[in-house]
This record gives structure tokens, C-alpha cells and sequence, in this order.
């Protein structure tokens, strides 16, 4: 018993993360920490009795004798338990640190009421205004993944707002804690966030729980209102003279209103969000927009805000009612983050773009089939929006009991995916296979088994960029097992329908649908691989080659398929209705996959040139290949593809076969740099001409097409003799399009 | 362990990497000293005043030492005015940052 107290006292517990090696050695702590307490004290409070001897200069002499290199420790413990100390007055390891600059007193809440240095009442304008933007720098700070104790918290007032008098600060309080909540809520609920991204711990902060929305809303515009006559009362009148003082007052009223006005639009906008079936999104929309137009006004009377001494702590504001190292105690024992909380109108332009994001993201409601969500997904995250947007657009569009939009049934979106994809005879009424009972089993049974994959694919592309790509090599996994289901249904579909209509097939339906988003996401693993700058630039010749002779021809022949399904379908009614065929013969519905064939076949073309281009280099001897000294290029190339090892169509493309590609000795003549070169041209032209003649001229488009054009540029002029003696390396530009580069030479 | 027919070799080596622990024998009085401390408590003040209380686990010639189950006072340890230590865990603290290092000793206690 004595001996279990002790060890709890010196947090030799099981909550101490980091468990030392040596407790479970022979010489376990556990006997040395056994101190004999007297029973008395024990019964009152376990204490633990130290007696500390000084040996200091015994230990640093005996320091001395150890030499460079040489650890003294124990046998249980290795350099490989030493690696992971945090290390002390580390600024980056030890958040501790911070609070020894100077000899501040840390006083929490209730110390520093008592010592009445904060005000809980007659709070002045600046003085608000002051603590209402260190609390919003405190929650973007928050926002990109900080933890709430050395931010939000950081703020006294949030510890106990129901002892605030000042109407005005409480219900700003108030009304922080309620959006603290809202966020967290939301990002936990969307999940689609790491470590990285976000900290939910609240560090048993109470957020406002006992009080209602309604109220805090409500107490929000109480105040608002009392600020807004007072900014009436001073407002200039015609024909009259104001006193500085009143001016002066009058804008810091406007100021404060604002900030007051802003709060509360940002927290009916995010309660208007979280309503089911995403019936509150137009409500939301409006009051963001309106919530912008306050921000301009807030970022202008930043200045009548009390001012901390930036000289003092650059790092973070000390103002009234601040506290940086109140929760210190709080801080996890792992890895504590440092903590620098951003600037005022820093914080001011991040809530601009994060309205501007939560704007975009109010869109999505607008869509209607499961495979456009897809891609809107897909285009919001190009932009790396934060984790705030990322996970409202996952509540809003699919987080909600597997239902799109809240009232869609996922397997149900996902029929009409199919369906709109390439007409499948199992999903057309009026045909056999659509009302046969055991067909319609087998179909129903696919569709519910596809829905886990693609749900968990809507929600990859919430998260962030890095981490996207490794979720997107891992869901190769299920889908391929999806592949093969696919391709049972069809099989078994097509012997019922042979045997009514010999006429009709019902061949790899499910399985061309299956195999385009197969492909897609291979193309977008490795794309994503050259946004991320994974690759080096020896191994650009591979990806690209990859891409261009087997992912893309895989799916653009994949997207004919569903096309030529589609007309057969088409052929089908026509044939079924009989007669009036003149009418319908070029339907309203066109071709659907149309756009997407063209606009792979430019982006094929795209990759053909770089890897033709690269050829040349390397015969040009403008690249060479590096001398590997502890891996090879075989091992590169397998890493780089290996999560399409999982896929079984299409299948793993050997290294084997990628060196016979590039080995030129089998060609006689031996073939010049600018055989390359041309064929490089030719399809940057091809590439250049397709988003040149593209209907829809999107941004996305423009820019490839510059690309494409200045690429044919650069390749044309390499073949004139441009630069033709020189032997460095190009140089790949990524800042035009991240993911396509333009190739310079030098 | 000399008995054996390689044994030696095995031991030659041991001890040039550094990991023999049975080295009692031939160990510098320094290096008896020191390992005489290890795994138990030790009290590190750094020279920014935090005081450090944890299990001895390593140190080097730079005087760096490594605790485990490290807890971090910031106030004065002797004024215990029952300060809320916070847990570190492992820590490792260069050896420039101490000011003074104290070892618990837990013979005296028992005498007590």
C-alpha cells in the first residue's frame, strides 16, 4: 500500500506516456522508489519523503572520465530509447521553456480576479476589441492544428464566463465557446483529419454546454443592439461639429459592433450548417457572406484594440485577460508543440479565405449525381483548403447515415451512378434482367457491397493532400476486391439474359464502371506523387512513361467502352420503340463521358511528351542516370508502383518491360536524340491543340494549355540547335501547374 | 564466460562497443559512481530555475542526462507549496542547461 501511493505521487503511473526501459529491467525503480512512510501521514495525504544530496561536482567529474561517444546507462536502455527524450530549452521540444522568460507570475482565472488583474466588469472599448481579436488569432491558431490549451485557452475569460459582469465580454465568451464546439464537433463528425491537421483535445474545458444556442445567439444580439445606439448616438450629425472624443468613441463602437455582429453571423452560420438534410445551407450561405463584408470593417479598426508589447513576447500577445502559460500544466507529456499564435489581421485574412472556402463548399448541395460530388471533391481539395472546410463539405455532402446529402441512400446514388455511367441492361426497367427477382438479388448485393469503398473514397479526398496519397494506394485494396465481385455479377447477369435474348450482352458492365475509378485513382497516386515532390528527377521518365502507355490508353478505352454500352443501349430503345427513330437520333443526353475522354487524351499527350522529351535528354546526355549506392533503379520503380500490385486489371507493369522500352540498342540506325525530340513535339502539339479548341476554357484548362504550349516551345527550339552543346540537366518549373511542369533548359 | 572457447572474443568486443554491464571489475571509479546512480531518482535544476525529478537513465561525457519519468516543477522543489508537477516523461537535458544535480538517497531514509 505504501509502496503503490508512493509510486502514484511520482507519476510513475501508467498515464506517464513514456515508459522507460528500465522498470521492466531487473533492477526495477520500483524497489529503489519503496520509501517507508509513516503511517500517520499516510492516512492524510500520501507524501513522499525525498532525501536529496548534492553530488553535483562528484557527477560532472565523474562525467569526465566517460569518453566521446560513450553512454552510461543500463543494459535495458540503448541509444534507440535516448533518441526519443524530448530534449530540455529545445524551443521547438520544450513548450515549457516559454515560461521562464522573464519572472512573470502565472496566475489563473480566480488568482487573477483576486489580484485584480482582470477586469470583470466596465470592460473599455479598446480593451474588448483587444481581447476579441487575440481570441480569434488564438482560434485560427487553433485551426491549423494547434492545441486548444496554448490558444483558445489561453484566454482566462473562456475558463469560467459565468463570472464575467461585462454583458459584452460574456457573451463574446460565450459565443467563442459555442464555436469552439460547433468546429470541433464538425471536424470529429467529417473525421477527416490527422494529427497533423488537428487537435480535438479539450483538456476538460467546458464549452458552453449548459447554455443553450439559442441564448448565446440571443445574448449576442442584446449586445450588439446596445453598441448599435451607442454608435447611433455618436454618429455625426449634419451641420455639426464632432469633438475628437466622441469620434473616437464612435469608431471604436463601430469597430466593436462589428466583431460582436461577426461572431455571431460565424456561429449561426455553422448552427445553420449542422442542420439535417442540409436544409440550413442557403441560410448559411447568406449570413457568410454577410459575415465577410463585416471582416473588411474589422481589419481596418484593428488598430483601436489594446496592444500587447510585442517586444516583450514576439511570440504571443500578453494582454489583459491573456494568459499564454496558464494551461501549462495541461500539455501533453508527449512531443509539446510550440506554440506561435498569429497576428491580428493575419488571423482576419484567414477567416476571408476560410469564408471564401465555406462559400465554395455551400455549392456542393447543388449537385446531384454521386460521380460530380466525386469531382467537386477532388477540385476543392487542389486548393489544400483547411480542415474546417474540408470537414463541413463532408458533413454537408455524405457524412450524414451513409446518405447523400442526408436523404439519398448511398447504394441508391450509387445505381444512379452506374446507370448514368453506361447503361447496364440490370438497371434499365423494362428490361429481363432489371425485374428478374434473383438478378435484381445480385445486383442489390454488389451495390451494397460497393457502397464501404466509394464512401471511404469521398472521404480520402477530405483529407489533406500528403495524406490522401497513401489512403488512395491502400482503397487500390478494396476496390480490387470490388473488381472481382463486379465481374461475378456480370457474368452471372449475362447467362440469365443470354438465355432470353441472345441478343443482348451483359458483359463487364459493372466491371467497366469499377475499372474507370480504378484507373482514375491510379493516375491521380501517381499525380499526386509529382504535386508532392516525391520523385526525383531520374525517376520523372518512368512515372511519366507509365502514365502515358498504359494508365491513360487503359482509361480512355475504358471510357469508349462505357460509350459504345451507351449507344448500345440507345440502339436498344430505338429498336424496342420501333418507328419513330427520327427523332431521337442525337438525344438531348449526348455522349456523357465526352469531355473526360478529351480531356485525357490531352493529358496523355502531356506525359508522352515529357517522357519522350526525357528520352532525349538521357541520349543527349543531358541526364544521367545517378550511381545508386544503396538501392537501384528496379527498386525505385517497384516501390513507386506498388499499390497496383493489389489491382488485377489492369495488371503490374514489370520493370522488365520498362527497361526494354528504353533500351535503343536493338534499333538500327541508332536513333538520335531529336528522333525523340519530334515525337516529344508532336505530342505537346497534340495536347496544346486539344485544350485550345476545349469548350469550357477553365482556369485548370488555360494553364495546361500553357503549358502544353510553351513545352512545345521549348522542344521545337531544342531541335533548331538551341542550346544544343550544353550538357546540364533541364530544369522541371512547377510553379505554372503543380502537377505538369514546364521544361526549361539551361 | 571464459570457459568458453570464443567467449573472450565475445567479451573483447562487448566492451568495445560499450555494452558490457558486467565491467564492475576493471570500471574507472567515475564510471562505479555513476552507474551506482543509474535508475534511481535524481532532482536536475536547469539554469532557467525549472527543476527536473526523475529516474536516472543515461548520461555522456557532455554531462547531458536522460530521466525517465521526468516531472517538471516550475516553483522552487523546497517551498512545496504543492505545485502540480508536469509530466515530461523521457527528457533528456543537455548538459550546459544544469545547474545542480541531487540524488535521492534512500539509505538515510531507511536509517530514519
Amino acid at each position: 500500500m505504501a509502496e503503490e501511493s508512493t509510486m502514484d505521487d511520482r507519476g510513475l503511473d501508467a498515464t506517464a506516456s513514456v515508459e522507460h526501459p528500465a522498470s521492466v529491467g531487473g533492477s526495477s525503480p520500483e524497489n529503489v522508489e519503496a520509501v517507508p512512510t509513516p503511517p500517520a501521514v499516510q492516512h492524510a495525504q500520501p507524501e513522499v519523503r525525498y532525501n536529496w544530496k548534492d553530488i553535483t561536482q562528484d557527477f560532472l567529474t565523474s562525467c569526465e572520465e566517460l569518453e566521446l561517444g560513450e553512454l552510461m546507462h543500463d543494459a535495458n536502455f540503448g541509444l534507440f530509447e535516448a533518441m526519443s527524450a524530448i530534449e530540455m530549452m529545445d524551443p521547438k521540444m520544450d513548450a515549457g521553456m516559454l515560461g521562464n522568460r522573464g519572472d512573470r507570475e502565472v496566475l489563473n482565472f480566480q488568482q487573477a480576479i483576486q489580484k485584480g488583474t482582470v477586469k470583470l466588469k466596465d470592460l473599455t472599448a479598446p480593451e474588448l476589441i483587444g481581447i476579441i481579436d487575440t481570441m480569434l488569432s488564438s482560434m485560427v491558431t487553433w485551426l491549423e492544428g494547434h492545441s486548444l490549451a496554448q490558444t483558445v485557452f489561453t484566454c482566462l475569460y473562456l475558463h469560467d464566463p459565468e463570472v464575467i459582469e461585462d454583458r459584452c465580454m460574456r457573451a463574446v465568451a460565450l459565443g467563442v465557446l459555442k464555436l469552439v464546439d460547433l468546429i470541433k464537433n464538425n471536424v470529429n463528425r467529417a473525421s477527416v483529419f490527422e494529427e497533423e491537421d488537428f487537435q480535438t483535445m479539450t483538456y476538460g474545458f467546458k464549452l458552453a454546454g449548459n447554455v443553450t444556442d439559442v441564448r448565446v445567439t440571443g445574448m449576442l444580439r442584446e449586445v450588439e443592439d446596445e453598441i448599435n445606439r451607442k454608435v447611433k448616438s455618436t454618429r455625426c450629425k449634419q451641420g455639426e461639429e464632432r469633438d475628437p472624443q466622441t469620434e473616437l468613441e464612435h469608431e471604436q463602437n463601430v469597430a466593436l459592433q462589428s466583431r460582436m455582429k461577426f461572431c455571431r453571423l460565424l456561429l449561426t452560420a455553422l448552427i445553420a450548417f449542422n442542420k439535417p438534410q442540409c436544409s440550413g445551407v442557403t441560410d448559411g450561405k447568406r449570413l457568410l457572406i454577410q459575415a465577410g463584408e463585416l471582416l473588411e470593417v474589422m481589419k481596418k479598426t484593428v488598430h483601436h484594440g489594446a496592444h500587447p508589447d510585442e517586444t516583450a513576447t514576439p511570440d504571443f500577445p500578453i494582454i489583459m485577460g491573456f494568459e499564454p502559460l496558464v494551461n501549462q500544466r495541461l500539455l501533453p507529456p508527449t512531443f509539446p508543440r510550440y506554440t506561435k499564435i498569429i497576428g491580428r489581421e493575419a488571423a482576419m485574412e484567414y477567416f476571408q479565405g476560410l469564408l471564401n472556402r465555406l462559400g465554395q463548399v455551400c455549392e456542393v448541395v447543388n449537385i446531384s449525381s454521386i460521380h460530380t460530388v466525386l469531382d467537386f471533391f477532388i477540385e476543392f481539395s487542389k486548393a489544400s483548403p483547411c480542415v474546417l472546410s474540408r470537414s463541413l463539405l463532408q458533413v454537408l455532402a455524405v457524412s450524414t447515415d451513409r446518405k447523400v446529402f442526408g436523404t439519398l441512400p448511398f447504394r441508391e446514388a450509387l445505381r444512379e451512378a452506374v446507370r448514368a455511367f453506361n447503361y447496364p441492361p440490370a438497371l434499365i426497367p423494362r428490361s429481363y434482367v432489371f425485374n428478374n427477382p434473383q438478378a435484381k438479388e445480385y445486383v442489390d448485393a454488389f451495390l451494397s457491397r460497393a457502397v464501404r469503398p466509394f464512401s471511404n473514397l469521398l472521404q480520402i479526398h477530405g483529407h489533406n493532400r500528403a495524406r490522401q496519397r497513401d489512403k488512395l494506394g491502400h482503397i487500390l485494396e478494396d476496390l480490387s476486391s470490388l473488381q472481382d465481385e463486379a465481374d461475378k455479377v456480370d457474368a452471372a447477369l449475362h447467362s440469365m439474359m443470354i438465355k432470353v435474348d441472345p441478343q443482348r450482352q451483359h458483359l463487364a458492365c459493372f466491371g467497366t464502371w469499377v475499372l474507370y475509378h480504378i484507373l482514375r485513382i491510379m493516375i491521380q497516386y501517381l499525380l499526386s506523387g509529382l504535386e508532392l515532390e516525391l520523385y526525383s528527377t531520374h525517376e520523372y521518365q518512368y512515372v511519366f512513361w507509365y502514365l502515358y502507355e498504359f494508365l491513360y490508353g487503359w482509361l480512355l478505352s475504358t471510357l469508349s467502352r462505357a460509350e459504345a454500352m451507351y449507344q448500345e443501349h440507345d440502339a436498344y430503345m430505338e429498336q424496342q420503340k420501333g418507328g419513330s427513330k427520327k427523332k431521337s437520333k442525337k438525344k438531348k443526353k449526348g455522349r456523357p463521358p465526352s469531355k473526360e475522354i478529351v480531356l485525357g487524351q490531352a493529358e496523355q499527350s502531356l506525359c508522352g511528351g515529357y517522357y519522350k522529351a526525357i528520352q532525349g535528354f538521357y541520349l543527349d546526355e543531358r541526364l544521367k542516370k545517378p550511381v545508386f549506392e544503396f538501392d537501384n533503379e528496379q527498386v525505385r520503380y517497384e516501390h513507386r508502383f506498388a499499390p497496383f500490385a493489389s489491382i488485377v486489371t489492369p495488371p503490374l507493369v514489370p520493370y522488365s518491360q520498362f527497361q526494354d522500352m528504353v533500351a535503343l540498342e536493338k534499333f538500327s540506325p541508332p536513333l538520335q536524340p531529336a528522333d525523340f525530340y519530334v515525337q516529344a513535339c508532336k505530342c505537346f502539339q497534340q495536347a496544346k491543340n486539344i485544350y485550345e479548341s476545349f469548350p469550357n476554357q477553365t482556369k485548370e484548362v488555360q494553364t495546361l494549355c500553357k503549358v502544353a504550349k510553351t513545352n512545345f516551345v521549348v522542344v521545337k527550339l531544342l531541335l533548331g540547335g538551341h542550346k544544343r552543346e550544353s550538357k546540364s540537366p533541364p530544369e522541371w518549373d512547377f510553379t505554372e501547374h503543380n502537377t505538369f511542369p514546364i521544361i526549361r533548359l539551361t | 564466460m571464459a570457459s568458453l572457447s570464443s567467449g573472450g572474443t565475445y567479451a573483447d568486443i562487448k566492451r568495445k562497443f560499450k555494452f558490457d554491464t558486467d565491467t564492475s571489475t576493471q570500471e574507472s571509479e567515475g564510471r562505479q559512481k555513476l552507474r551506482s546512480w543509474l535508475n534511481k531518482s535524481l532532482r536536475v535544476s536547469m539554469t532557467d530555475g525549472r527543476t527536473l525529478i526523475g529516474v536516472f537513465l543515461c548520461t555522456d561525457r557532455d554531462k547531458n542526462v536522460i530521466l525517465g519519468s521526468c516531472q517538471e516543477y516550475i516553483q522552487d522543489p523546497d517551498n512545496t507549496s504543492g505545485e502540480d508537477p508536469r509530466v515530461l516523461g523521457l527528457a533528456m537535458v543537455p548538459g550546459h542547461h544544469i545547474l545542480k544535480i541531487e540524488y535521492d538517497d534512500i539509505t538515510a531514509n531507511q536509517i530514519m
